[in-house]
């Protein structure tokens, strides 16, 4: 781990010093040890500061967009996930992949549940990878759980979710760190169009959270940002993972940002699709 | 969850109805005198892929026990492909609201050109005569709603 | 005069006969202040709530009045004095009470929603006896033992808890709790904060006078501009009124708001004179750590960690603290 560490630093020490990029999103220390926080890299001689260790939890990808026209590259440190996540706003038109310089890291799993079923480890786009690939695997239970739930009659279904979605305090970190939430101004936001008022009542959570599900749905990488950062704990990945694992028996084998072209599933059609509306 | 069933109580239904095929057709089926049940609600779109899920959301926040989308037949749309994306936003949509509790008859989605009057006299009359059987609806329904409004305190 | 620890659930039921008792529960799995069920035993100990008891006296939705408009305009208020108690609340969450106190009733402007659920609640407070490692509340100048403006007083002694009245609604409280309660009771008061921060009786002054310091460029790039730092918050008390329109009826209602959110300082006509996260980060940062105490006298920041403990991206006001300190 240190000697990746140190091709880290180093390497990011040279493309500062070079002037390949501005700046160099990455992660560094807090005051606990189990915890690190985005920093942003700009000086050559503060690439000691970055880290890598197993709590490097935060997505990094989504950070370039307050930057969208740059005077040099940004580079950002991706993983497996933050690498969907380029190729998510790429393929948005939000970011330009001349825009970036990307240093691969492959991840053996953070402090996430999510990683566990993580199909992805390596970055699939990269500018240099630092260290070397580690062993994919195809994750037999990546809709096990939606599978479980179900199997609940609606009752109990709307019960668990209505629940759930009193817990919600609007805070909105689940759409603010999602890279498929990156809409100039959400929906939730336009108060006066009056989608979305600013009660917080267990309708207007329960709204939100559908119709979020629903915009993302066929265009979420499963990077598990948006139920790692919900202050209240609410399982925000089973909405949807609920319309992956539709998207997938419907119309066919379906991961989203494994490449920058493949339009999403909503964005497309087939003139074969099954029909239900006869 | 117990529903106190009142005897007179009507389904509301909301028809979102493509221009084209559709509302063409529930025009017919008016000239043609059929009758259908009055508890549907006929909004007209330009096209069904202009209804956005959210309309249907909404739909059931205002206290909307059914909500029906129409469209043009596959291969038919005015617009060559809009239904297209229909087919595939509201078979997810329907399956989503199942996640979370909503009967999937209480939404539906149906394709019916401008010809059939008849068709969709029977498809409102069977969708809501199956609303019926369930129920009015609370999931999804406003405090304002379901409380009653601003008399009820 | 001491409770023994076996008496608590028969002291909550006198307690709950005529009020609302709010007790720190768990809903769903987060830690908060629960509606008291009548029979729960309740655990004083462990970690702070991961929500803070401000929505009991300002709630995240309060519905103010309905109104109906025809030929004239009929306007109800919701008028709402419910007797409530917060058992059990620390001594940091004490003292975000005494912060709102200062917003919602002095200088001048009462704030009548809040007042009337202010005036009708008791606040028997519970010395912390475990402190979470994210907790400073002793370096902003609060005593984790002792919260003064409490009604009640209660520490851990052992078996018992030891209580005191500060106040008049507190001594009613003992007397009706006077059949449990028996003589004498020593506690200990010498819990402390394992995380010090070095905030100086300088800092206020000193930050006023940074505001265009560049130690702003770089402690808020990470944030994300969600609102979780304001409403995991015991003192950030902003709200934002709205109408829930049907209509020619519907509510009034008033509700939390954060200035983490782009909408909040944007005017009609587009100009928001907090256009990035850095105006909006230092805005926060500034008003828990130099506004406040410029207009108050004392901190809005209570040292109580739960912004550092929830943040998605894991900023930490006490590293601002710190840092802002030495530059």
């Amino acid at each position: 781990m240190s000697s990746i560490i140190e091709e880290l630093q180093s390497t990011v020490k040279k493309l500062l010093e070079d002037g390949t990029v501005g700046y160099v999103i990455g992660w560094g220390a807090t005051r606990f040890p189990d915890r690190t926080t985005p920093v942003f890299i700009t000086r050559p001689e503060d690439a000691h500061k970055l880290v890598w260790n197993h709590y490097c939890v935060n997505g990094t990808a989504k950070y370039a967009l307050d930057d969208r026209y740059p005077e040099k590259k940004i580079g950002i440190i991706i993983r497996g996930c933050d690498s969907r996540a380029v190729n998510r706003m790429i393929q948005d038109n939000q970011l330009k992949r001349e825009n970036l310089y990307l240093i691969g890291i492959p991840c053996d799993g953070k402090e996430n549940p999510v990683c566990e079923g993580c199909q992805h480890k390596n970055p699939l786009v990269y500018d240099v990878l630092i260290g070397t690939p580690v062993e994919e695997k195809i994750n037999p239970d990546r809709f096990k759980e939606v599978a479980e739930f179900e199997k609940l009659s609606q009752d109990e279904k709307y019960e668990y979710w209505a629940k759930q979605y009193d817990k919600c305090i609007h805070c909105y970190a689940c759409r603010n760190v999602c890279p498929a939430c990156n809409c100039k101004e959400c929906y939730a936001d336009q108060y006066r169009v009056g989608w979305q008022g600013k009660q917080n009542n267990r309708n207007s959570n329960q709204v939100y959270g559908l119709t979020r599900a629903f915009h993302v749905g066929d265009r979420c990488i499963e990077c598990g940002e948006c139920e790692r950062v919900c202050p209240m704990g609410l399982p925000i990945m089973r909405q949807t993972k609920k319309m992956l694992k539709d998207i997938n028996d419907l119309f066919g084998d379906y991961e989203c940002g494994l490449n920058d072209s493949r339009p999403h599933v909503l964005g497309e059609f087939d003139l074969q699709d099954r029909d239900e509306f006869m | 969850m117990s529903v106190k069933r009142d005897e007179n109580w009507e389904p509301q239904i909301l028809a979102f109805c493509c221009n084209w095929c559709t509302y063409t057709g529930a025009d017919l089926a008016g000239l043609n005198r059929m009758k259908y049940p009055e508890n549907v609600r006929v909004v007209r779109v330009p096209c069904s892929s202009r209804v956005n899920p959210q309309f249907i959301l909404r739909a059931f926040q205002k206290g909307c026990d059914g909500v029906l989308v129409c469209g043009c037949h596959p291969g038919d749309c005015h617009y060559a492909t809009g239904n297209y994306f229909t087919r595939r936003r509201f078979m997810l949509m329907q399956r989503l609201l199942e996640y979370n509790g909503i009967d999937p008859k209480r939404f539906q989605a149906r394709w019916i050109s401008g010809s059939e009057a008849a068709k969709f006299r029977d498809t409102v009359t069977r969708v809501s005569q199956e609303i019926k059987e369930l129920g009015p609806n609370k999931k999804f329904q406003e405090e304002w709603y379901s409380e009653g409004g601003a008399g009820n305190e | 005069m001491q409770l023994k620890k076996t008496d608590l659930t028969g002291a909550l039921k006198i307690l709950a006969a005529d009020a609302s008792v709010f007790v720190p529960g768990e809903i769903e799995g987060i830690k908060r202040f629960v509606l008291w069920d009548g029979e729960s035993d309740v655990d004083l100990g462990g970690a702070n709530t991961q929500l803070p008891p401000k929505d009991i006296l300002f709630p995240c939705t309060e519905k103010m009045y309905n109104y109906k408009m025809g030929d004239s305009i009929e306007i109800k208020e919701i008028v709402e004095k419910p007797r409530q108690v917060i058992f059990g609340i620390r001594p940091c969450d004490m003292r975000s009470i005494d912060c709102m106190d200062h917003v919602f009733l002095e200088k001048g402007f009462v704030d009548s929603y809040y007042s009337r659920k202010r005036e009708n609640v008791t606040l028997i407070a519970m010395g912390c006896t475990t402190p979470e490692r994210t907790c400073f509340c002793d370096s902003m100048g609060l005593d984790p033992n002792n919260a003064p403006n409490a009604d009640v007083m209660m520490n851990d002694g052992g078996d018992t808890l030891v209580l005191e009245a500060y106040t008049e609604k507190g001594k009613a409280v003992l007397e009706a709790l006077n059949g449990l309660l028996s003589e004498g009771g020593q506690a200990k008061k010498d819990t402390a904060c394992t995380l010090k921060v070095n905030m100086t009786p300088e800092l206020p002054e000193k930050l006023a006078g940074m505001f265009d310091h560049p130690i702003w460029d770089e402690v808020t790039r990470a944030c994300i501009g969600c609102a979780t730092c304001t409403y995991v918050c015991p003192t950030c008390y902003c709200f934002d009124i709205d109408s829930d329109n049907h209509g020619a009826e519907g509510t009034k209602f008033r509700c939390w708001d954060s200035c983490m959110f782009s909408d909040y300082t944007r005017m009609a006509g587009g100009h928001d004179p907090r256009p990035t996260k850095k105006e909006r980060v230092r805005n926060r940062y500034m008003h828990k750590l130099s506004y406040f105490h410029e207009r108050y006298g004392q901190h809005l920041c209570v040292g109580c960690g739960r912004c550092v403990e929830k943040c998605p991206a894991h900023m930490d006001i006490t590293m601002f603290i710190d840092k802002a300190a030495e530059v």
